[in-house]
Parts: structure tokens; sequence; C-alpha cells
């Protein structure tokens, strides 16, 4: 059969933001593959260089979409690294929490986003309604409901309010109540299965080539390679939480992944509310009016485990008001990038949305 | 993954025996940088890579325009180590080019072709690093570099849009558009670029 030119993106179920994929088909197998990012670049590093310190606040949750809670505590940790800052115990405690409602948030919206490409669209209303709940707690919490701005270099930007943690638990109880009932609506469905069983194989001998990090590269190396447990930032390596593995990495895989991890997020928001001292949540970076605020000469690469993977801000500061340079490191870069172009070929076509939603592709953090 | 401490002087040690290393620098327990010559960043990376850096997290750049030189930065990652290493070397900036780590690490591939789109920095041995990736039809200096101005590159490209009459405020008070562009006008002052 002739083959043909194809375009999956910007426009499509199964596609998650703006980019596309250029495939060239022969029949419905992909011939040869690959990614047109750009659509959403909007210049952040450069941006960054141009703002104050505490401007860069606003700026930075816009890097990702779904998961900004990911890039505030990338920036702080990298802010914190160069300014040599000691951030208060009860600060590191909601930050977790934070970072714990996040991985759900998006768990659920990337489970609910399988809906897209196998066409079982009530999987996505059940997961948007409760991540429509995080987000309630979000607001209550922060004052908005997608960009929080909330973690900030130095702490968290104001203490928890009265009364929060009851929201908490009433939303924690409520989800893992109905755990089994998700699992049952998506990955032991029969018909879901036929589409995410031993399709869209990432073989454990090229994840370092690729340079995947996260539950892509967890399950296919069966190890725990988690940055929450092999460097534990915030207090991480003082709560008691499993890292989810496998050996097969085919997308049933996972999505299973993704699921157990949903319970370990939600245990760990139990621990630290148990654990949570109180005190102060923020030191100011440096001293005087926050328009003045430097930091110190130095560089640093601070990362964060992302739902995604290694989520990481190379930083460079010259001792001046302002940043002197920015690189983020999309956690989805490589398997955006160089896994749609090594192997998506020889997939099926509807296979393609497949491979950018279990691999957690997020195009806004490719473009930056 | 415990004892980090010992690992970062085990990288130390084990760089620092075969090459000469202009400077080291003990971020954290676990991250250590290391400034070396641009002839040495190949045989270090594939050091590092049989020692079990298996993962390239991170290639950019900076560009220091005051000592007229760009540093190419590489991130790699060792899991069980825990340790993440930044190998730093700098290049001058007339003629910024450094081979590709292409064989080394094989995801550096899209890292170096936007390493090249936004700094100029050229990587031989990478087959398509002039391609062009995100900036689609650039036309103008390679933007992350400190002398490319945004807001002049604008102003450039697209022309000030002309206000019609009816927006134009007669009665003498300070109308909502001339106090906007006051406003942005005393922000400018605080951007700096950078300067302190």
């Amino acid at each position: 059969m002739k083959e043909m030119k194809l375009f999956l993106g910007p426009q499509h179920p199964g596609m998650s933001g703006n980019a596309s994929v250029h495939m060239y088909v022969d029949g419905d197998i992909i011939k040869r593959s690959y990614l047109l990012p750009g659509m959403l670049h909007r210049g952040f590093e450069k941006g960054m260089e141009r703002h104050l310190w505490v401007n860069n606040i606003s700026l930075i949750p816009r890097v990702c979409v779904v998961e900004p809670d990911t890039n505030e505590m990338a920036f702080a940790m990298a802010v914190e690294m160069i300014a040599k800052l000691e951030v208060p115990e009860r600060a590191h405690y909601i930050r977790m929490i934070i970072l714990e409602f996040a991985r759900l948030s998006i768990h659920l919206m990337s489970y609910g986003g399988l809906g897209g490409p196998t066409g079982l669209y009530t999987l996505m209303y059940h997961a948007h309604t409760d991540r429509n709940t995080i987000l309630n707690i979000f607001e209550k919490i922060t004052g908005h409901r997608v960009y929080h701005q909330y973690i900030v270099p130095g702490g968290v930007r104001k203490d928890l309010p009265v009364g929060i943690e009851k929201d908490m638990h009433s939303f924690l109880d409520d989800l893992e109540s109905r755990y089994e009932e998700y699992r049952d609506l998506g990955i032991n469905n029969l018909s879901i299965q036929a589409r995410i069983r031993d399709t869209i194989m990432l073989p454990k001998e090229v994840v370092w080539e690729l340079g995947v990090t996260g539950i892509g590269m967890r399950s296919a190396v069966n190890k725990p390679y988690d940055l929450r447990k092999v460097k534990p930032y915030a207090r991480y390596d003082q709560i008691e939480f499993d890292v989810p593995v496998s050996d097969y990495s085919d997308a049933y895989a996972r999505v299973d992944c993704k699921l157990q991890e949903v319970l370990q997020s939600i245990s760990i928001i139990r621990q630290c509310l148990i654990k949570m001292p109180k005190g102060d949540v923020r030191v100011p970076i440096s001293k005087g009016q926050a328009m003045r605020w430097t930091v110190p000469k130095g560089y640093a690469y601070a990362c964060v485990e992302s739902s995604r993977g290694e989520f990481g801000y190379f930083m460079v500061s010259d001792g001046g008001t302002h940043p002197y340079r920015v690189g983020v490191r999309g956690a989805s870069y490589p398997q955006g990038l160089l896994g749609v172009e090594k192997y998506l070929p020889g997939t099926r076509l509807d296979d393609a949305s497949l491979w950018i939603d279990t691999m957690g592709v997020c195009s806004p953090e490719i473009d930056r | 993954m415990t004892n980090s401490m010992s690992n970062t002087e085990f990288v130390t040690n084990l760089v620092e025996n075969q090459y000469k290393v202009l400077k080291t620098e003990v971020l954290d327990q676990y991250q250590i940088a290391f400034e070396v010559k641009k002839e040495d960043v190949h045989s270090i990376l594939s050091l590092l890579k049989t020692s079990g850096w298996i993962q390239l997290s991170y290639l950019s750049a900076v560009d220091w325009i005051k000592d007229n030189e760009f540093e190419v930065v590489y991130i790699v990652f060792n899991w069980d180590k825990a340790v993440h290493i930044q190998i730093r070397t700098r290049l001058d900036r007339e003629s910024a080019s450094i081979n590709s780590v292409l064989p080394i690490y094989p995801g550096c591939k899209y890292y170096e072709r936007e390493a090249h789109e936004f700094f100029g920095i050229k990587f031989p041995g990478n087959p398509d690093y002039e391609k062009q990736l995100i900036l689609e039809n650039w036309d103008d200096i390679p933007p992350l570099r400190k002398d490319f101005d945004p807001r002049q590159y604008s102003d450039k490209k697209f022309s000030h849009m002309e206000y019609k009459n009816d927006f134009v405020n007669k009665d003498g008070k300070v109308s909502k558009q001339e106090a906007r562009e006051k406003r942005f006008s005393d922000a400018d002052k605080l951007r700096t670029g950078g300067k302190k």
C-alpha cells in the first residue's frame, strides 16, 4: 500500500496539549514518526532571566499546566540550594501534602485521559469529578485552583487554614473507598484490556538510551528508582511508602503502577498530617524588601519526582536581583521526542495516542 | 543509595585521579560539579557512563557574555549511587562548537538540537543538530543569548497597534490608555535584564 502522511494532534482526544505527532503510515502500521513541538513555546527560560526572583514565582507554575506544584517545588529547591537556606520543618510537611495532592490530581486526570484513546469517556467523567474535589481543597489552602504559587523559595506562602484536615480526610476516605471501583471501570475492564495489554512496549534495554524516568522507567526495570526514595527531598525519608514497579512495560503495567501510586499518595498525606509539627512556615530568602531580593552566586540543579519522572531546574545566579539562567528539564522530554521517534514505528496507528497518554507526555514542558 | 557523602568522594577520586579538573564544587550530598577543559569532556563522560552514570538528565548552555564564552553543562545521574554530576566546560563565544556526545548518551539528540537553536552552539557528530525544532522560521540571533532583546525584537517584528479616535480622551483627564502606558514605562525601569 502507498505510504501516507498523517498527523495526530494538536486537536485530538488522545493528545494532551498542543503538540502533534507526524506519522508516515502504511495501512494502519506506523512506519516513521516524530513529534512536532513548538506550538506552545512561550519563552519561559528567557522570561525568567528578565524577571525578579519574587516575580518568577508567578511565572513558573505555567511551565506545566496540569502539574504546577512540582515546578514550584523544583524552583524553590534550586534557590534554596544556592542560597543555602534551611526551610522550617512544618513547611516541609505542608509541601509534601501539596505535592502528593498534585500527584493524586494528575494521576486521576491521566487515568481519566485513558478514556480518550480507548473510547470510554465514563472514566474521564469520574476522574474529573474527583480532581475537582482536589481543586476545591487547593482553593481553600492557596486561594487558587490551578496555578497555586504556594510553594515559594524559603517555605510556603501561608500556613494551612484551620479545619482543612477534615476536608482532606473526608476526600481521602472517599477516594480510597472507591478505588476498586476505579480499577473495575478502567484496567479490569476487558474491552480496555484488549487495547492496553501487550501494546506499545518500552523494552528494558532502551530505557537508559532514552533517558526515560518516572513510571515509564520503573515499569520496565523492576527497581524502585523514585527520586523520593533515591535522593529524598523535603521529609520523604521520614515517611513510609512503597514504590510500585513492574518488569514488563506495556500500557497496562504503566497504568497499573499509576493506580498503585494513588494508594501510596493517600497514605503519605495521612502520615504527613499526623507527623506535621507546629511552627513557622517561611523564611525570607534574603534581607529587605521582596523586590530587592538577591541570591548569592552559584549553580544548582534541583529535581523532584513528578508524576512523569525527574523534573529538574538548572539554575545559575550571578548574585543579582534576577536569575542569570534558568533551564527546565521537562520530565516528558525524552519519551516525548526521542520515544515517539524510536518506539512508535511498528505499532498501530490508534496505539500512538496510548503512548502519549500512558508515558505522560506533556507538551507545555517540552516547549517551555 | 545510602551513605551518599562517601559517594561524592568516590566521584571526586574517580575523576580527579585521571583528569585535570579546573574546579570541583560539592553542592550537597547528592550533587557535585566539575569544571573541565573542552578536550576532556568526552572521555570523562564515557568514564562516568562505564562507572554507572548511565542517564543523561540535562544538557544545556549558559551565555557568559562578559567573558565572551559559552558554558556547556552536562548533568548525568546514577540511580544506585544517587549522585548528580555536572560537567561544565567553556567554549569560545565566536566559534562555539563541541563534538556531539551522541555515541555516549543517545538521549542527547534533542537536547543538542535545542542548545543549537537557542544559543547557536554547533554539535558536529549529531546529524540533525541544525534542523529547527521549536522556533519556526526564526530570523534573528539565537534567542537565549544575552545580547538578544525580546522587546526590541517584537517592536521590530510587529508594528504598534494604532488606536481609533474613539479611544482618545479629549477632556484633559488622564485616559486609561495613558495610565497604562505610564505604568509600562515605569515597569521598564525595573526590568534591567539581569544587570544589578
